[in-house]
This record gives structure tokens, C-alpha cells and sequence, in this order.
């Protein structure tokens, strides 16, 4: 599937640091669709060894604000089709999404969205507690006594597939267009002469390039430290954990706003489930006991009957987050140098639309459409997305 | 298999048989049995089907390191059948078949086998077509056990646990350090997965039982050493907090120091039919034999890499176990293997050196019958295997065939304590290589083998850990490591057929793991995710390691370059009822929570409060009770409990320079005895909060905040406290106080003879302050204006709300006075066009969008947000908040509904409501400021995408001059 | 669960406190441009090492500062929050 590279050459057109999905789906589109395949894509680990393999692959377009349904509705138009592009099945499974309200308040933001979905053609309602109780078969409406369930956000194309997957079959359809990956490649520097970008360091040597887009979500500051850019981006621990495959009994994904907690049944029956972020900056990917305590006491709180079901293995990742829950992308003050950050929880949905806006930037040295809501000097003009209210757990 | 006649120590009460079902059918076994024991005793020829090819399969491990043996019990998925406990009446059935185990209609899957290889799943049937179909059938297909969705929901209390030092294992060298810990004087928690100490210092060697049962009774006549036995330590988690789980609880313990005798999980063989009832491993046999008296088989091979298959050979031949023949891989024997070698060969077994198992028949029961093997030549340099000779086949009869090739260290704590291990080639195992402070190893997961080192291991770990922990000085001792190895370097044994399984889970086969990695899933990590091997539920326990050695052989590299896949908590799957626990949920109520439910109160959450949303009056409907609150508020009077508010005092000379700078406004100047409105901003000049501000006195102020944001306001002007050290200081007392909004025209008229403060107006000003008595009771009374009426803020000692409560509304009831709720609230101050921070305004709101500059005062040397705003406001708002208003009220928007300008959002609204005072529906809107012109009109997008037309009103709707809230008593 | 040794308090779960985030000092409003202001307010020096940290203890309402490793999460020493006034010591291990 990936062709061996003995060494890096002495220059490339483009690099792309991080083998994650959203890198290497810039990598595939560089290539398929801008004719540019003299690509590297620089990875420290191992393909989709960050948040690519770590994430509760939820795909979802039930944003608040116009950019991101905009975005997020690209996304997963992108990803219908991506299977067959790819001749690999990535278990893209629609199941209905259920954001569950169990305030007035968590219902009105629904309410919000929906209008705000319907206007972009995306297909989202605000629905009420019968309507929560016959979707949902077993859910305890009452939220184990203390936040009884009003209503909904539900939106039928919500869905999940095999994460790792995407990064394999956008790493498979680049490399097979001649894009050079490069597993267990650290870089350590990035040259930059007259404000342009001109080559990379590696721990396996040194090359020239023109381009560079950073790709590395939680690893992100790392790397702007060596451009010299400031963001607002600050990084948390965030952490999922898998039960044992039980026979299929939950069709759609489950939110609760309010529980910070969220469930979904993978195709292979095991229950994925996640809930808020860690609450301090760390770079770590340890487990706590106090994470899987808190979402298991509120997993039976949404399904008591789970009693006997057992927890087989918890894991985290690294989110960069950034204060209005949007991404940063685009161009930087540095020429040459392209960002894709600022990911959070909210990132691997996007991983078409991130390959297929960041390579028309970098192609083309202009930000994609789609991507002007997100770049990096918004906060400096106080123009923050309002994405706050969509994000599904995580302040 | 069958069972044997009493034997000593065996771990079952034959006195009290056990009647059970399986499958349907009655069988029994005895108190002390687990299912598998019980069943094995049985004769029963297989237990379960394998996850993806419905194979059949029987005990592997019998230490629930496999899943071969998972039942549905009683309505409980995926019950681990080896380490559970049969009891009267259970009810067990095989989990994953279709029509029972027997008839299971998906064994046809095994036949598909070669069209079924890994990586399948990715590549077959992905067409948007194709796939929903297949998916589900997919999902019917897998999964393990079932829930049933009626199931109760079970609740199990947790433990908290101390020690000075935590042994996790109970074998030899877990119970030498657990008695040398405890020497030292330190307090011991032992930790054993087992119903019984011992671990595999109990097995088929006399001597060294002898020996693992006096340290066992040393370590119960220890005061000092607590026995967690049948206890699983199922993760660690940082400054050594370990998650203990048994049957019926989770026990959180902390230790100063910990020693991970977690010992070695005995590896399988690979070869073909390796999977078939009747293959098990040396150690599974072991431990049936001795606690269960259950023989493995009548005629039994053992497929013996080291040492210990001779040993258990003739462990088993002494127990009365018929042993056909030892197959031993290696070609070179020490001493010890050819002395042992010699005698099973003097005990009439067949010895075959330099042989492999080939591969394994099965009899029309799917049983092994018998056990092909195959002359090894031995490897040249640098091959991992032997080659075989397959024209020299021989077949041996057989009903058992047991493993013993070697160990994987049960490293999975070490690494999630923050350890590394390395790979030992002389022993062929991995073994620690560094370890952070307070964390210890002994025994074989330590690479130490031989019995008395193992002893000597684990009180040299057990003296380091309490010196660690303050008690003793370490014994410095050395680590004796096995000076032979226990391991095989290669026990897989390639076929052309295949069905030679490395991962029993997932049904994973040899070419499987080779086939992915010449797909270019090459390391370690990939190879797991794209195969995956090691991720069914034993996590690799039994796989790993085969899978490191297959990858590795396929790289042409030694096992030692490849990196060990992370280890994560559980180490065994811990039950999601013990980790929830009993499930605190705190709920805040406030004093007089008892008189709103006295008086028909519904209740609605706010925060973790609750709050009457209205009070049901027989022979009204909801929205009538709520209008005839809203009209008593403005015809009589009202009685609200606003307890909820935050409430906070702030003392000292610099206390109105602090407010200075954390509000909008001045309140520095704010007179003795006058109230006002404060607004609080974040950095980037964002609402975030809102209350009234009362001067008390030259140097105290009392100020509300809202409900949802009292903890944490509070939490961060205590930090800007602590930065600018100005002289004054904090105290919350948002529970100490109740507070309750009497309001209405009346409210003055109904008041006064219940308190000694003079209500006129002239003494007692719209948005002054006065202290005095109300119902006898010490009160603040503060006149706000968040309704629109006359009305009063009281706030009284939480102890006294219910009689202050009970007295305003005994006066208030003669004139029509009633309490009202949150809804009412709502519709009042949306009358007077009062924003709510958080519904009005969202995470990005400045006081410009929100029209309450005239709150902010930028004269000010600093306030929080101040520089923000500056730069907002040459920015310009981004959206602008209006009131607006329908005619209809059946023709009504709700909150959230979006104002559509030229087919694009302009804005949405934020609050409404009808209003039977003003007889129209009124509510406040975010805006494109383009839009936002008093008289203009707006297109509102309803319900199912109607337009509504609305217009923009001035606000207040209501009583524009606020004549209401400051009228003069009648004379 | 992980400890935080409180300055008042002594050592305590973690979960008995509420994170500040870094410890970030403000250029004067006054004569700061806006973009040195916007910096002050959003951005952030989100790498991995040694930083200044605001940690309370929520119980006891109590403020301090820590200068933590959250690469490695380890508290390195802890200051009371005064320090932040007055200017902070260079982070680096001591």
C-alpha cells in the first residue's frame, strides 16, 4: 500500500508535515486533482498515528454558523463517494445523529442550528422528547433521575466510519500518484530567508522547498515555534475509551450537551464513547481513572441496561484548541508557509474538506472560499467564529 | 476431558453439587466450579465459536486470557467462563451463534474462509450501493454477547484504598515481596487475580508447592499485609493510583510504592488447527488438574519449546494423565531438558526432539483425534524457523494436545506506569528496561525463572519498594535472571492451507499478519490496526508476541527493533456498573424549595438548582397560570425566590476600585445606600456576566451575579484579587442567603407593615438600599427594576427564608398577590426589554451589539475589557439587538428563529414571548445592524418555513418612562 | 487520581482544582498597540515545557501560581499569586 523511500531527496515542490488524514488527503488532492506529486509528507510516527487513530470518528454538518455548515456540508458530500474513490471500504455508515437537550436553553441552541442547517440545505431538525424516546430505543429519558431529556438536534446524515482507513486510502491514492511518504521522519527546523519558507531540517536530513503545510494538530505549537508564529492555540488531553463488541442495539450517535458525554456502536459492535476535554494544558496521552469513572456513571445514566457491559480500553489524544472551536487554516504571515490547526475535537469529519481546500491553497498561494471564515488573523480583528454552541463536548 | 476423584487442595466442594443449563441442556458441577471447569468435567467437546469463522473452540488459557470460553449468563453479555462461578440454576448459552451452539448457522463462514483474508473487510462490498446492505449483515455477524434493553441498571459502591506498598500478584515472587515489604514495616495490599494465593507456585512441581504454600500462610498471618484475592488490578494511573476491580466493586487504591509480580502469559503454538477443542495450553491443563480435578484428556500430547513441557508432562503422567508423547521443537537440549527428556521417555511416552507440530485432525465432533508432526531441520543463521520436512508425516493419536513453547511478560501495568521494556534474546521475552521511581518488578515478568530466584526476586523488590516508601533500606540485592531459555524463538509453523491461528480473537491466521505487512502495514502499530491482531477483547495477550515474530521475520529483522503496541488500562475488562459506582449528581435547592413544592410548583433545572418554572393552580392550564402571574406582578403584587442569584461581598478600603475594574461601570462613586447595574466583561471585551451592586457602607459593597455563573465569577475575581493585590476582600455568600422579589403595585402598600424600614419614596429611592428587619428578621432590601413594578429585592439568612416566605405571601394573598415563577419572570422583564446574559447575548456578544454602552463607562483608568472595546468599537458591531414585535399570537416564532433578508440570514430571534398586558407577541432580536431601524420590518422564517412578518419597536414595550417602578405612596 | 500539592492545603486530588490557564503578563492598554493587544488577549504559547500557571483550590477559594511541566505534568514549584505581580522569575526547571 505505501511505497519504502530509502532517503528524502534534496527537495521537494511541497511538504506536508503530519501523515494524519487531513495531511495526506492534501497530499492526495495535490496530486489528483493539481498535478503536483513532488510531495513529501514528513511523519514522525506512523501513519495515522495521532489523532487520525485516536479519534470517535463522528462525521457530522450540524454546525451553528454559516461557515462551518458550509464547511462541514462539503465535508460530508466529500466523504460519500471517498470509499469508491479510494477501492477501499471505509465502514462509512449514515446513523442519524442525536444532540440531546436537556435544557431550555440547550434546547433553544438546537433550535439555532436546525434553522440554520435547513438554510444551507443540510438536514437537521429540532425535535421533541417523543420523538428523542422513539428514535432512541432503551434511553432513559429522565437521565438517571437528574436531567430529564426535553428534546433534540437531530440530524439524519450524521455518520462514523473506520478512521484509519481515510488516512490509508488517501495515503495509498497519493503514494500511488508518486507522493513520497516518510514514516519516522522527526522535523526539527524550518528555514525560513526574507520571510519565505526555503527548506526543511529532518532526523533523517535536510531538504529544500519552497512549501510547507503543517499539518500535526496537537503537535502544532511545536512546529509555529520554529516559523516564530503566535496563535491562540493551547492543547488538552482529550480521551475516549471502547467497551467489548456487544450485538448491534444502537443505530444512531448519541450526544448529551448537557452529560458531556457522547456513544456510538462501531460496525464491529464495540460502543465508542467519549465526553469532555481534559481539563488542563498537558502533552500527554495518559488515561485517568476520574475520565472513565465520570463517563460510565453518565452512560448508565442515558442507557441503564449497560450495567454488565464492560469497558476493554480507554486512550487520548492531543487537541489543539482554539477559542472560538473553529480551525485555523490558510496562509500565514510566512510566505510559503500554509497552516491546517486549530482542530480541537471537531477534526476529523473534515479531513476531505481539509485536503481538498488546503491544496487548492497551496496550489494556488490563495485561501480556498471555503476556508475564509478560518484564518489566522481573525482573532487579532476580533472576528471569532460563533462555533461555541456546536461543539458537541469539550469546554 | 473428565473428571478425576478427589484430590488434595482441589478448589471444589463436592458436598454441594450445582444443577445448571447450557445450551439448554441440564448439566452439573460443583460449588467452586467455574463454568469451564464444570463444563470440561462434563465432557462437553466444545464450549463456543470463534468470532469471525464460528469455529469451534474450548479451553485455551483457562486464566481469562483468551475468549474462547464467553457466555451469555442470566441476560449477561460476554461472562469469561474460565474465571466465573458456576451457581445454582444459571442459565448459560454460547455467545455469536446463529441457532446455538450446535447448529450454529454461521459455521458455514469457516468453509469461506479463503475468500474471507484480512483486510477483507476494507475491500469488498464499499460501493455506496453495496454497502448499507452488507453493513448490515456486518453488524448482525459481529459483536460478541448481547444486552438485553429491559436489563436493570445495577449500582455498586466503590472503596477507597491506602498502603504504603502494592504487590500485584500472588505467585512466589509476589508473596516474597509482599512478606519482605511488610518486615520492613510497611503496610502491604496484595493483589491477586485468583480465588486463592499461589498463582503458578501452585502447579504440577511438589516441591516448589510446598514452598509457594508456606509463603502463603506467612503472608495471611501477616497483620500487615491486606489479601485482595479474585481481585483484578485493571489499571494504573499517575502518583500510583491503581484500579482494583473484583465481583462486586471498584477499589481506587493509593500507594507510596508498587511491585508488579504480574508474572507471564503462557503463548500458544502456531500451527494448523491449533484452535481445535482439546489444544491448550501446559499452564490451562495445570490449573485444571489441580483446582478442579478435571484430566484434559485421555490420551495427551504435549507440543513442548522449554523445560516446563517436560515438566508438565510429567506433572500430569504422575497425576494419572495418560501422555502419548512429548514433541519437542528445539534440537538442542541442556542438560536439565535431556535428564528430564529421559525421564518421560523411561515413563513410556514418546519423545520427539527436533519436531513440529504440523497439524492438528479433528474427529466428527470437531475434537482432536490426533496430532501430525513433522522432522525440523534445523534453521541456518539468521532464519527464524526450521525447515519442515513434510514427506516425513507422523501421526499421533491424541484427545489433548497441550503447549508449552514460552511466555510474554504481562508487562501491560509496567507500561501504563510509565515503564519500558526490551527484548531479551536470551530469554526470549521482553523484559523491564527502565522504571520511574516507585515502581517495581519481580519474578518472570522480571526474566527470573528458576524457583528459589523468584523468592529471592521478589523480597528484593518488596525491601526497595518499602525503602521507597519510607520503611527499611533497600536490600540491593541482585536480579537472577534465567540462565536457560523459557521461551521459543519461533513456536509457528507455516502451512499451505493455513488455519494456523496467532490471534484466537479475531480468528487471525499467519498469512493474515503477512499479507498486511506486505501491504505495506509494516510496524508494529499499522500492522495491529490493519489486522486486528491484538484488539479483540484479551488485547494481544496471547497473540502479540507471535504477531511481533511473524512481522518480524517478514522484515528480516530481530524482534528487538520492532516497538511493543501501547498498553492502555483495562488490563482485564472492568464493567461499566463498577466504574460508575452509585452516581452522585449534586442539585442545589434553595431555603424555601419546600414552599414552592407546598405551594404546586413546576419545576424546571437552572444550573444544578432547581426552579418553580411556574405554580399549577387547579382549573388552569399551564399558559393561564403563567399570564395570571405576569398580570397579579403588574395588578398587585408578585413573589419570586431569586435565591439562586449569586451573591458576594466585597470589604476594604480599595473594595470600589476593585469593582471599578472588574464592571463596566463606576461604582467607586456609588452612594452609601444606592444600588446599580453592573456589567462584566472577559479580556476580549465579551458579556459575561451581569447583577446590581449595593453599597452597604464606605467599605462593603453586595453584589448579585447570575445563577450559572456564580461559582466561577466568584472563582476569578478572587484572581484578580490575588494579582492586584488591592486592599479588600471576598465572600461568598450565595448559600447563606435567600432572596426574594416582591414586586408589583401593591408590593410597597403590602410590605411596610411587615418591616421596620421606611418604604416611602422619598427615604427609600428607586435602586437605593436599606437594611432593617422584614418579618423580624434581619433583611437587605434592595428596590431593583428587573420586572418593571414597584418592588423589592429582600434578602434574608438562608435560615430564616421559610418564615420571611411565608410571611410576604400570607400578606400578599388577601390582594390577589401570587408567587411566580421563572416563565413569568421571562415574559416580565421581556416587557421591559431587559436582556438575560447567555440567551440574548452568546459567547461573542459586546455591550455595543447588545445596546448597553450607556452601562459602560470607558472614563474609567481601566476595566476588564476596556483596551477590547476600544478596538470593537472602531471595528463596528457585527450584529445589533432590537426589539421587535408580531400582531398574532397564533402566528408566533420561537427563540432561534432566523430574520431572512434578500434569502440570507440577517439575524435571529432571541427572545419572545406573548404579552397579554400589551395584548401582542414582543421580543428582542440580533440583528444585521443594516437592519436594525425602528419602524423597519423584518421576515421572519417560522416553524415549517413560513415567513412571519415582524416589525422593529422601541423598547421598553412597556411602560417606556418607568413610571411604574418609582410611583410616589398614595398620601 | 493525580495530586497537586496546594500550597495551603497540602497535597489534594487534582480534581479539587480549577486551571487558570498560563500566567500571561499584559502590556500596558494605555500604550500597547491593538495588535499587541489582541495578541495579549487570544494568543497563547501553546508548545510543550516549563510554563507559569494559574491553579485555585476550589473549595478554599484559593489562588496561587505553579510552574509546571506539562510535558511531563509535573509541578516543579508552586508561588503564591502576589509573585504574579511583581514579575515572574524566567520559567525555567529549576
Amino acid at each position: 500500500m505505501f511505497t519504502h523511500h530509502e532517503s528524502l531527496k534534496p527537495a521537494y515542490d511541497v511538504v506536508i508535515i503530519g501523515a494524519g488524514g487531513h495531511g495526506l488527503a492534501a497530499a492526495y488532492y495535490l496530486a489528483r486533482d493539481h498535478g503536483i506529486r513532488n510531495v513529501a509528507v514528513l511523519e514522525k510516527g506512523y501513519i495515522g498515528g495521532g489523532n487520525t487513530g485516536r479519534n470517535t470518528t463522528i462525521i457530522r454538518s450540524n454546525y451553528l454558523t454559516p461557515e462551518g455548515v458550509k464547511f462541514y456540508d462539503e465535508s460530508v458530500r466529500l466523504w460519500q463517494d471517498l470509499g469508491q474513490d479510494f477501492d477501499l471500504n471505509l465502514f462509512y455508515s449514515t446513523r442519524g445523529h442525536y444532540t440531546l437537550a436537556h435544557t431550555d436553553s440547550a434546547m433553544r441552541t438546537m433550535r439555532w442550528r436546525a434553522e440554520v442547517n435547513k438554510h444551507f440545505g443540510v438536514r437537521s431538525e429540532a425535535v421533541d422528547a417523543a420523538f428523542v424516546r422513539r428514535g432512541i430505543p432503551g434511553i432513559d429519558m429522565s437521565c438517571g433521575g437528574h436531567a430529564p431529556i426535553l428534546g433534540a438536534l437531530f440530524h439524519a446524515p450524521g455518520a462514523i466510519a473506520r478512521h484509519d482507513a481515510v488516512a490509508w486510502g488517501y495515503g495509498r491514492g497519493a503514494d500511488r500518484r508518486g507522493v513520497e511518504i516518510h514514516q519516522q521522519t522527526e522535523v526539527t527546523g524550518i528555514r525560513v530567508q526574507g520571510g519565505r519558507v526555503v527548506g526543511v531540517d529532518t532526523t533523517r536530513g535536510s531538504l529544500a522547498t519552497p512549501r510547507v503545510l503543517c499539518a500535526v494538530a496537537g503537535f502544532t505549537p511545536r512546529i509555529l515555534d520554529m516559523v516564530h508564529l503566535k496563535t491562540p492555540i493551547y492543547v488538552h488531553p482529550l480521551q475516549a475509551m471502547v467497551s467489548e463488541p456487544v450485538k448491534p442495539w444502537l443505530d444512531p450517535i448519541i450526544v448529551s450537551g448537557s452529560l458531556h458525554v457522547y456513544v456510538s456502536q462501531s460496525a464491529r459492535g464495540e460502543l465508542v464513547m467519549g465526553a469532555s476535554l481534559d481539563p488542563y494544558e498537558l502533552h500527554q496521552t495518559r488515561s485517568t481513572l476520574d475520565f472513565v469513572e465520570g463517563l460510565s456513571s453518565h452512560m448508565l445514566d442515558l442507557f441503564p441496561f449497560l450495567s454488565e457491559v464492560k469497558v476493554n480500553r480507554q486512550w487520548a489524544g492531543l487537541s489543539d484548541m482554539t477559542p472560538d472551536f473553529a480551525p485555523i487554516m490558510g496562509v500565514t504571515p510566512v510566505e510559503g508557509f500554509f497552516l491546517d490547526a486549530g482542530w480541537g475535537t471537531w477534526g476529523f469529519k473534515a479531513t476531505p474538506v481539509c485536503g481538498k481546500t488546503m491544496s487548492h491553497t497551496v496550489a494556488t498561494g490563495h485561501n480556498h472560499p471555503l476556508i475564509e471564515g478560518f484564518t489566522m488573523d481573525r482573532f487579532a480583528r476580533y472576528q471569532l467564529t460563533g462555533e461555541k454552541g456546536a461543539a458537541s463536548v469539550g469546554h | 476431558m473428565y473428571r478425576l476423584e478427589a484430590g488434595p487442595d482441589e478448589w471444589i466442594d463436592r458436598s454441594a453439587p450445582l444443577p445448571f443449563v447450557f445450551e439448554g441442556k441440564q448439566y452439573q458441577g460443583y460449588r467452586g466450579d467455574t463454568i469451564s471447569s464444570a463444563l470440561a468435567a462434563s465432557g462437553v467437546p466444545y464450549l463456543g465459536r470463534s468470532f469471525k469463522y464460528h469455529r469451534r473452540r474450548h479451553i485455551l488459557s483457562f486464566a481469562n486470557h483468551d475468549c474462547n470460553t464467553l457466555f451469555q449468563v442470566d441476560g449477561v453479555p460476554n461472562v469469561r467462563g474460565d474465571v466465573t462461578l458456576v451457581s445454582e440454576g444459571m442459565r448459560a448459552s454460547a455467545v455469536n451463534t446463529f441457532g446455538g451452539l450446535v447448529e450454529d448457522r454461521a459455521r458455514l463462514l469457516d468453509r469461506l474462509a479463503r475468500w474471507l483474508p484480512v483486510g477483507f473487510y476494507y475491500k469488498a462490498f464499499h460501493t455506496k450501493r453495496l454497502f448499507p446492505r452488507w453493513e448490515r449483515m456486518f453488524r448482525t455477524l459481529t459483536g460478541l454477547g448481547a444486552v438485553s434493553l429491559d436489563a436493570a441498571r445495577r449500582t455498586t459502591p466503590k472503596r477507597y484504598g491506602f498502603c504504603d506498598v502494592l504487590v500485584v500478584g500472588g505467585g512466589p515472587s509476589g508473596l516474597s515481596a509482599a512478606r519482605a515489604a511488610a518486615a520492613a514495616g510497611a503496610r502491604v495490599a496484595l493483589i491477586d487475580e485468583s480465588l486463592r494465593l499461589g498463582a503458578s507456585g501452585i502447579g504440577l512441581h511438589d516441591g516448589e508447592q510446598r514452598a509457594t504454600r508456606a509463603l502463603i500462610e506467612s503472608v495471611n498471618g501477616s497483620p500487615a499485609i491486606s489479601v485482595c484475592s479474585a481481585t483484578v488490578a485493571a489499571a494504573y494511573y499517575a502518583d500510583h493510583w491503581i484500579a482494583l476491580a473484583d465481583a462486586t466493586r471498584l477499589t481506587k487504591m493509593r500507594a507510596k510504592a508498587v511491585v508488579l509480580a504480574t508474572g507471564v502469559i503462557e503463548q500458544p503454538a502456531v500451527f494448523r488447527n491449533n484452535d481445535l477443542p482439546g489444544v491448550m495450553l501446559a499452564s490451562a491443563a495445570s490449573s485444571l488438574l489441580l483446582r478442579y480435578r478435571v484430566a484434559p484428556g485421555l490420551r495427551v500430547v504435549v507440543v513442548a519449546g522449554n523445560l516446563e513441557g517436560y515438566r508438565a508432562a510429567l506433572g500430569l503422567h504422575w497425576q494419572s494423565v495418560r501422555i502419548a508423547a512429548v514433541v519437542d521443537l528445539r534440537a538442542d537440549l541442556t542438560a536439565e531438558d535431556a535428564a528430564a527428556a529421559a525421564e518421560c521417555a523411561a515413563a513410556g511416552m514418546a519423545v520427539y526432539r527436533s519436531h513440529a507440530p504440523y497439524e492438528a485432525i479433528a474427529g466428527a465432533d470437531g475434537v482432536v483425534v490426533a496430532l501430525d508432526v513433522a522432522p525440523l531441520a534445523a534453521g541456518e543463521r539468521g532464519e527464524a524457523a526450521g525447515r519442515i520436512d513434510t514427506g516425513k508425516l507422523r501421526r499421533i493419536d491424541c484427545d489433548c494436545i497441550l503447549m508449552s513453547v514460552g511466555w510474554a511478560a504481562a508487562a501491560n501495568l509496567l507500561l501504563q506506569a510509565g515503564g519500558t521494556m526490551r527484548f531479551s534474546d536470551a530469554l526470549q521475552q521482553f523484559i523491564p528496561s527502565s522504571l520511574p521511581a516507585g515502581i517495581f518488578a519481580s519474578g518472570r515478568l522480571n526474566g527470573v525463572y528458576d524457583f528459589e530466584a523468584r523468592v529471592a526476586d521478589g523480597a528484593r523488590a518488596g525491601s526497595a519498594a518499602a525503602s521507597h516508601a519510607g520503611f527499611g533500606s533497600a536490600s540491593g540485592a541482585d536480579i537472577v535472571r534465567a540462565a536457560r531459555c523459557p521461551s521459543h524463538a519461533f513456536p509457528i509453523v507455516d502451512h499451505p492451507q493455513a488455519k494456523n491461528f496467532v490471534d484466537f480473537d479475531e480468528d487471525l491466521q499467519v498469512k493474515d499478519l503477512e499479507n498486511a505487512a506486505q501491504e505495506g502495514f509494516d510496524s508494529s502499530e499499522l500492522l495491529k490496526r490493519y489486522s486486528t491482531v491484538g484488539m479483540g477483547p484479551s488485547q494481544g495477550k496471547h497473540s502479540n508476541m507471535n504477531a511481533l515474530r511473524v512481522l518480524a521475520r517478514h522484515r528480516g529483522v530481530g524482534v528487538e527493533r520492532l516497538g511493543l503496541t501501547t498498553s492502555r488500562p483495562m488490563y482485564h475488562p472492568v464493567p461499566l456498573k463498577l466504574l460508575a459506582g452509585r452516581s452522585f449528581n449534586a442539585e442545589r435547592r434553595t431555603p424555601v424549595d419546600a414552599e414552592h413544592e407546598r405551594l404546586g410548583a413546576v419545576w424546571m433545572p437552572a444550573g444544578n438548582w432547581r426552579r418553580p418554572e411556574y405554580y399549577a393552580v387547579s382549573g388552569e392550564t399551564r399558559t393561564q397560570s403563567i399570564e395570571a402571574e405576569v398580570a397579579a406582578v403588574r395588578g398587585s403584587a408578585g413573589l419570586i425566590d431569586v435565591g439562586t442569584l449569586g451573591k458576594i461581598e466585597i470589604h476594604g478600603p480599595q473594595a470600589g476600585l476593585f469593582l471599578d475594574r472588574v464592571y463596566t461601570g463606576r461604582f467607586s462613586d456609588l452612594k452609601v445606600g444606592m444600588t446599580r447595574y453592573g456589567l462584566m466583561l472577559d479580556e476580549s471585551g465579551v458579556i459575561i456576566d451581569d447583577g446590581v451592586i449595593a453599597r452597604m457602607s464606605a467599605d462593603m459593597f453586595y453584589f448579585t451575579t447570575t445563577t450559572g455563573g456564580s461559582a466561577t465569577v466568584f472563582r476569578e475575581l478572587q484572581r484578580w484579587n490575588a494579582l492586584w493585590g488591592l486592599d479588600c476582600a471576598l465572600v461568598n455568600v450565595t448559600g447563606h442567603r435567600a432572596a426574594f422579589n416582591f414586586a408589583g403595585p401593591l408590593s410597597r402598600e403590602l410590605l411596610q407593615p411587615l418591616t421596620d424600614a421606611d418604604l416611602g419614596e422619598a427615604g427609600f429611592p428607586f435602586l437605593g438600599v436599606r437594611t432593617g428587619r422584614v418579618a423580624g428578621v434581619p433583611a437587605r432590601l434592595l428596590r431593583v427594576g428587573f420586572v418593571g413594578e414597584l418592588g423589592y429585592e429582600i434578602h434574608v439568612p438562608a435560615s430564616d427564608a421559610g418564615h420571611v416566605w411565608r410571611a410576604l405571601h400570607a400578606a400578599g394573598l388577601p390582594r390577589g398577590s401570587r408567587p411566580f415563577g421563572v416563565e413569568a419572570q421571562r415574559v416580565l422583564r421581556l416587557e421591559k426589554a431587559h436582556f438575560i446574559v447567555g440567551q440574548d447575548t452568546d459567547g461573542l456578544t459586546d455591550p455595543f451589539e447588545a445596546n448597553a454602552s450607556w452601562a459602560v463607562n470607558m472614563q474609567k483608568p481601566f476595566f476588564v475589557g476596556q483596551r477590547s472595546l476600544r478596538i470593537l468599537k472602531t471595528r463596528g458591531p457585527r450584529q445589533t439587538l432590537v426589539g421587535i414585535e408580531l400582531p398574532d399570537p397564533a402566528r408566533m416564532p420561537k427563540e432561534c428563529h432566523l430574520v431572512i433578508e434578500q434569502g440570507a440570514i440577517a439575524g435571529r430571534i432571541t427572545s419572545v414571548a406573548y404579552s397579554r398586558t400589551l395584548n401582542k407577541v414582543i421580543g428582542l432580536a440580533m440583528l444585521s445592524p443594516e437592519l436594525a431601524r425602528t419602524g423597519g420590518d423584518l421576515d421572519i422564517r417560522g416553524e415549517r418555513g413560513e415567513i412571519l412578518k415582524a416589525r422593529i419597536a422601541a423598547t421598553p414595550f412597556y411602560d417606556p418612562k418607568n413610571a411604574r417602578q418609582r410611583p410616589v405612596a398614595a398620601a | 487520581m493525580k495530586i497537586m500539592v496546594c500550597p495551603l492545603n497540602g497535597p489534594r486530588p487534582v480534581s479539587e482544582f480549577a486551571y487558570g490557564g498560563e500566567v500571561r503578563r499584559s502590556p500596558d492598554p494605555d500604550t500597547c498597540t491593538d495588535a499587541e493587544w489582541s495578541s495579549y488577549v487570544f494568543n497563547r504559547s501553546g508548545s510543550p515545557g516549563v510554563k507559569y500557571e494559574w491553579w485555585c483550590h476550589i473549595a478554599s477559594g484559593f489562588w496561587f501560581v505553579a510552574l509546571r511541566d506539562t510535558a511531563r505534568d509535573i509541578v516543579l514549584e508552586t508561588v503564591p499569586a502576589e509573585a504574579a505581580r511583581r514579575g515572574l522569575p524566567p520559567e525555567r526547571a529549576p
